[in-house]
Formats: C-alpha cells, sequence, structure tokens
C-alpha cells in the first residue's frame, strides 16, 4: 500500500491536478487517491498553500482603473443574464399560453369532429328517408296510373258506417295502396288500426290517423289473396287486432 | 488569506454577490494580474487576462467545489489557462500575420511591485536558480513536465525532483521565520 502511494506522489499526477492540467480520468485517478490516503491529501494541501505562496511572490500591482473595468464588466455580464432570464419567463409564458391555445383548440377540434359524425349521421338517415319515401311516391305513382290496377271502394260495416276508403290493388307489379278518405267519429281513447293478413300472418300496418290520412296513399304488403282490415282498438293500436271491433274488410 | 475570508467569499460567489468579485480583487487581484504578467509577459495583454479571468471566475462561480480545491488553486487554474489561451492566440495570430518576433510586440513595461514585497521578492531571488526555473516554466509557461525537459535541457526526472523540492519544500528554503512574515504579509 505505502509503496503504491509512493508511485502516485513520484508521478507528476498531483502537480498536474493542482494545475488543472489533468484529463478526466488522471483527475479521477487524482480524486480517488485524495479520498483514500491522508497523505496524499496532506502533500496536495502543502501543495496548495506553496502555490498560492510561490504565486504570491509575484504579486504586481494592478493598474489603476482595472478594477472599475472588471466591475463594470461583472455588472454588464450580470444584466444580461438577467436579461436573458427575463427572456426565458417570457418564453416559459409563450410556451405555456402556446400549450393552452393547442389544447383548446384541440378540445375544440375534437368536439367539431363529433358534430360532425352526428350531422353526417343525420345527413345519411335523412337521405335514407328521402330514399323510401321517392320509392313509395314512384309506386304510388305506379298503382295509380297503371290501367291493370284494380280499384276498390271500401266502406265501413254497421259499426263504422261513415268509413269510406279506396284502395288500389295491382297484382302485375304486386303493390297495393289504401286511401282512407273518411274515418267516422270514434271516442278519444279509441283509434283505428290498419292490419293485413299475409300467408296466415296477422302484420300491423299502423294507427290510422285522419287528418294525416286524407290525402295519403298508405302502402299494404301485398299478397295473392291477402286479407286487410280495420279495426278500432285502444288509443295507441294493440299487438293483435280484436275481432269483434272490425270495422271494414278489403279482401284482393 | 483567512479561511472565514475565504468562506465568506465562496458564499459570496454561490449567492451571485457583486461584492465577491470585490474582495477576490482586493485579495487575490495582485497575485493573479502578477501570474498572468509572468504567463504572457505583457501588461496590456495581462490586464485583458485577469478581465477575462475574473468574467469566468464569476460565471463559473456554481463550479466551484470547496471540497476539491482551496479558492486560491481554483482561481490560480483559472488565471493561469486565461493567460496560455492568450498567449497562443496571439502567437499564432503573430506568426501569421507579421511574422514578428513575439519580443519585438510585447512592451516591456517595469514591474510596479507592491512595496510590502519587496522583501518578499528579494528572497524570491535567493531560490536557488534552478528550482525557479523549473517553477516557472512549469507554473507560468504553460510547459508539461516533458516540454520543459526539452525546453530547458534537462532531464525529466530532475525536472520531477526539482519542481517537488521546489514546491514541497518552499518552507525549508524560506526557513519557518520567512514564512511567518510571509504569511502574515498575505492575510
Amino acid at each position: 500500500m505505502k509503496e503504491k502511494i509512493k508511485i502516485f506522489l513520484d508521478s507528476d499526477l498531483l502537480e498536474k491536478y493542482l494545475l488543472g492540467t489533468t484529463n478526466d480520468q488522471e483527475s479521477l485517478q487524482v480524486e480517488r487517491y485524495l479520498a483514500m490516503y491522508p497523505e496524499v491529501r496532506d502533500t496536495y494541501n502543502e501543495l496548495q498553500d506553496n502555490l498560492e505562496i510561490y504565486a504570491k511572490l509575484h504579486a504586481i500591482k494592478t493598474p489603476d482603473g482595472l478594477r472599475n473595468k472588471i466591475m463594470a464588466r461583472i455588472k454588464s455580464e450580470n444584466a444580461s443574464r438577467r436579461k436573458f432570464f427575463r427572456y426565458a419567463i417570457a418564453a416559459s409564458f409563450a410556451a405555456i399560453m402556446f400549450a393552452g391555445a393547442s389544447y383548446f383548440l384541440w378540445n375544440q377540434n375534437q368536439s367539431l369532429q363529433e358534430e360532425n359524425i352526428i350531422v353526417n349521421n343525420k345527413i345519411e338517415t335523412l337521405k335514407e328517408d328521402m330514399r323510401l319515401e321517392l320509392e313509395d311516391v314512384r309506386n304510388q305513382f305506379i298503382v295509380l296510373n297503371n290501367p291493370q290496377t284494380k280499384r276498390y271502394n271500401v266502406k265501413g260495416n254497421n259499426n263504422a258506417k261513415d268509413l269510406k276508403a279506396v284502395a288500389y290493388i295491382n297484382p302485375v307489379k304486386k303493390l297495393s295502396y289504401i286511401n282512407v278518405k273518411k274515418l267516422p267519429h270514434i271516442s278519444d281513447n279509441q283509434s283505428f288500426q290498419m292490419w293485413a293478413e299475409v300467408n296466415g300472418e296477422m302484420i300491423n300496418l299502423g294507427i290510422i290517423d285522419e287528418a294525416a290520412g286524407k290525402e295519403k296513399l298508405l302502402a299494404l304488403p301485398y299478397a295473392d289473396k291477402a286479407v286487410s282490415y280495420i279495426t278500432i282498438e285502444q288509443k295507441g293500436g294493440n299487438q293483435t287486432p280484436t275481432v269483434e271491433n272490425i270495422v271494414a274488410k278489403i279482401d284482393y | 488569506m483567512s479561511a472565514l475570508l475565504e468562506k465568506h467569499i465562496v458564499e459570496l460567489l454561490q449567492e451571485r454577490d457583486e461584492k465577491a468579485i470585490s474582495l477576490l480583487y482586493e485579495h487575490y487581484g495582485d497575485t493573479l494580474y502578477g501570474v498572468a504578467k509572468k504567463v504572457v509577459r505583457d501588461e496590456e495583454l495581462a490586464q485583458d487576462v485577469l478581465q477575462e479571468s475574473f468574467v469566468k471566475i464569476w460565471k463559473k462561480s456554481d463550479s466551484y467545489d470547496a471540497s476539491k480545491a482551496k479558492l486560491f488553486t481554483w482561481l490560480f487554474r483559472i488565471t493561469r489557462n486565461t493567460a496560455i489561451d492568450k498567449l497562443r492566440s496571439v502567437n499564432t495570430k503573430t506568426d501569421k500575420e507579421i511574422q514578428m518576433d513575439v519580443s519585438d510586440v510585447y512592451n516591456l513595461g517595469v514591474d510596479s511591485i507592491k512595496p510590502e514585497f519587496m522583501d518578499v521578492r528579494e528572497n524570491l531571488d535567493k531560490i536557488e536558480e534552478k528550482y525557479q526555473i523549473v517553477l516557472e516554466a512549469l507554473f507560468f509557461e504553460g510547459m508539461t513536465q516533458q516540454e520543459a525537459s526539452d525546453e530547458l535541457n534537462i532531464p525529466l526526472g530532475t525536472i520531477k525532483s526539482r519542481l517537488k523540492i521546489g514546491l514541497r519544500e518552499l518552507k525549508k528554503i524560506y526557513g519557518p521565520s520567512m514564512m511567518l512574515a510571509l504569511l502574515l504579509n498575505l492575510m
């Protein structure tokens, strides 16, 4: 161990370290020795003291005015540093503002995108509705215009003598429509409901609304030897028709 | 310098108080100017070096680590390196631009020696020249030991031993009473 320290002290590493001319690796080595061996530490401290004494032997009085020059330089260094900090603060603030604005815009973009999806869906639904409506109108036109269309006048039975409707059936195009012209007065808690029996199955065609139905052709599902019924049901309609309340029957 | 004052200056440096530079200049200005002058051998250049060194000291004050070096050692390193860099840059410029001998360019002004150092300086002359030459070559002229060996035509081993004796045995060369006088002077 003693040998190791002696070799180290005999090298000029400690002197080089004193002058700050060691490279990183050498500095680490010296610092390791300094930390580990008191003899090395003592020698280093002695070297430092001697350096200071030796350097002081060469002291020369500084020229007048140099001190003021230096202090002025230090002041301007500080000013530029303060300036730098001011800019740094301004830059940080700008960055925060930018982040805030970005988040705001991003958020807005998100909600706009959501809105866009909703609007697109609405447009799609509307298009589909339009398509169905158009098809219906086209079919109505075909039915009304086709010479092979048969026209049936439908009248209510004794329970609803005032009921008047016209059915248009076209067996070639397999289309059938009904136009309910007039409905007898019924109590407020009742409504007329349309049914069709197709291939032995009863299909609910929905409530007939007098006000809306006057000029409207209501499509009936087409089948050979189908039968349509109009019944009086409780307000809002029923899942299955009430047979004793049949007020009209259309065979086609 | 007293340990207390040194500690105070270091604290001021770390607090980035300009007073630290003022105190450093007061206590080390002459010594560091002497170091700079010794390296560049020109008064004007030495003044530039001292200015630049103090700016570096101020800028690097965060990096001073009292556990690794005494304050003066740190100041000395910065000043010496600044001076050596300055000398190199001036030398390259001179070599390139006017191809003139360095000694013609530098004005060799008269050292204004502090009176209180007069006797010290006389004593410095008493240090055996062989040690002085080695110490100056290494400390002030920025030579490595190998360069000093080549330049001074002294074997590397001798350079090493003279440096060691010159530095480590400084006290013995001066004698205890001289050291005391020196220390009192410097404090």
